[in-house]
């Protein structure tokens, strides 16, 4: 039966199968024919054109601002690491001459990665002993675990939006690096301490820095994960205990995004 | 049967919605997004969330589960963007597809990790027709072809368009949508094909 020349009822079945009562066999018939027969299909596209209006007549309400917190966040994320693809493929046009290539950052990691794992099979080979080779392979899943991962992202900001501290947590490692960006220098009785700000709940002492540019402490992932935003204030000498709080100003602030990719 | 005069207001319309409409505008953030523009998807946020966010309520009723497809619908505008010239639709029908396939696969998810939860879910998403009250409809950002739509819609007594409506927006079955409103399955078909058969009448007047 050509269903085309049964006008309506092919309006009736495509109607139906744009709602999603038309189920079962009868859909899978109407799909086929929709197929084979043009004017079967353009029905079919005209009632699913129709039909999704229901979409845009819903009554609006204002979704909880979170929401949009929670895709600014992705959305950042995502462009960082486009951002940090593209700065890996630009080295070797940028340098024509060479001296491109070494300072890839993905190789390095794979070369390190490779190493451990010549370094293991050496080890296995040397060793030759079979029954050793679970325990080879958990040591070179150890040392691969220790190739270090940026799994977290902050950019502190001071009060004029300028970018003060880099701050990346490598889980693997349990390491925080922090990089000064600005030129902010605390005066020698002074120090700069990092909190980890919880969503509820009182801030939390992550550390507190040296004078050095690029510094590193020692952190969980439980001390990072689903904390939204770090902040750096300005403390006594030292830093003061955890439970105190900040006791001097907030300096840098900034949101913790952790990487997708 | 009698014609309400449906062509004369839904010219008015078209010439009303020729210039400078708010889809010229949605489309032309559209265009900023898939070039990469996050100040341009703040802007269409700010500009369509509530209506979205609408739609996925009505569609998964929990403003948690809602908030939830709410986020993958504009990671998946951020993403797809560069799509939508293609699609021929106007943008608030790409936007409210986009926004129901992603409540429904919320809908999926769910049932999948809680499948021995089934019976609250149901519970969770069970309506009420009560009495003979409209559920209201609204027409702000909507296409021309969604306000055709929602004028052939009006003609429906409340409890056929409240069936159709939820057929379509939560992908439901006569059997599924008998138990979610607990009406008798008959009831719910005798609905079902009277509604679609006088929006099909009526449909037919704005081809």
């Amino acid at each position: 039966m050509k269903l085309h020349h049964h006008p309506e009822l092919l309006d009736r079945l495509a109607a139906a199968h744009a709602l999603g009562t038309l189920r079962g066999g009868a859909r899978r018939r109407f799909e086929a024919l929709a197929r084979e027969e043009p004017a079967v299909r353009a029905a079919a596209l005209i009632w699913q054109g129709r039909v999704a209006g229901m979409n845009e007549l819903q009554m609006p309400q204002a979704p909880a601002a979170a929401v949009w917190t929670r895709i600014d966040n992705l959305v950042r994320a995502d462009q960082d690491s486009r951002a940090m693809a593209m700065a890996r493929r630009a080295p070797s046009v940028q340098t024509p001459a060479g001296g491109g290539w070494w300072r890839n950052l993905t190789l390095w990691r794979g070369a390190t990665a490779a190493g451990a794992l010549a370094t293991v099979l050496a080890l296995v080979t040397a060793v030759g002993l079979r029954d050793q080779l679970g325990a080879e392979i958990g040591a070179l899943q150890a040392r691969l675990a220790t190739v270090p991962t940026v799994e977290y992202v902050a950019v502190l900001n001071d009060d004029s939006a300028s970018p003060s501290m880099l701050v990346t947590f490598d889980p693997n490692n349990r390491r925080l690096t922090l990089q000064r960006v600005g030129d902010f220098q605390e005066s020698a009785d002074k120090s700069l301490q990092l909190w980890a700000l919880p969503p509820s709940g009182a801030p939390r002492s992550l550390g507190v820095l040296g004078q050095e540019r690029l510094l590193r402490l020692a952190a969980a992932e439980g001390d990072v994960r689903e904390v939204p935003t770090l902040a750096i204030s300005l403390e006594p000498k030292g830093g003061v205990p955890s439970e105190t709080g900040p006791t001097g100003p907030v300096l840098f602030k900034g949101p913790l995004i952790q990487k997708m990719l | 049967m009698s014609a309400p005069p449906l062509g004369m207001a839904a010219q008015l319309h078209a010439q009303c919605a020729m210039p400078d409409t708010p889809d010229d505008a949605l489309m032309a953030l559209i265009d900023r997004i898939a070039r990469q523009d996050a100040a341009a998807l703040k802007a269409l946020y700010d500009l369509t969330s509530g209506k979205l966010y609408g739609l996925a309520l009505r569609v998964l009723r929990r403003n948690e589960w809602a908030e939830d497809a709410l986020q993958d619908t504009f990671l998946q505008i951020w993403r797809t963007a560069t799509d939508y010239r293609a699609s021929l639709s106007p943008p608030m029908a790409w936007l409210g597809l986009i926004v129901r396939s992603r409540s429904l696969d919320q809908l999926r998810r769910r049932r999948a990790e809680r499948d021995h939860l089934t019976d609250e879910i149901d519970d969770a998403m069970a309506d009420t027709l009560e009495g003979d009250s409209p559920n209201p409809m609204d027409t702000s950002l909507a296409s021309q072809q969604a306000w055709a739509l929602h004028q052939c819609l009006s003609r429906l007594e409340n409890k056929q368009r409240e069936v159709v409506s939820l057929a379509y927006l939560r992908d439901l079955s006569h059997g599924e949508l008998a138990q979610q409103l607990q009406l008798p399955l008959g009831t719910v078909k005798t609905w079902i094909r009277r509604g679609l058969d006088q929006l099909r009448t009526c449909m037919a007047r704005f081809a």
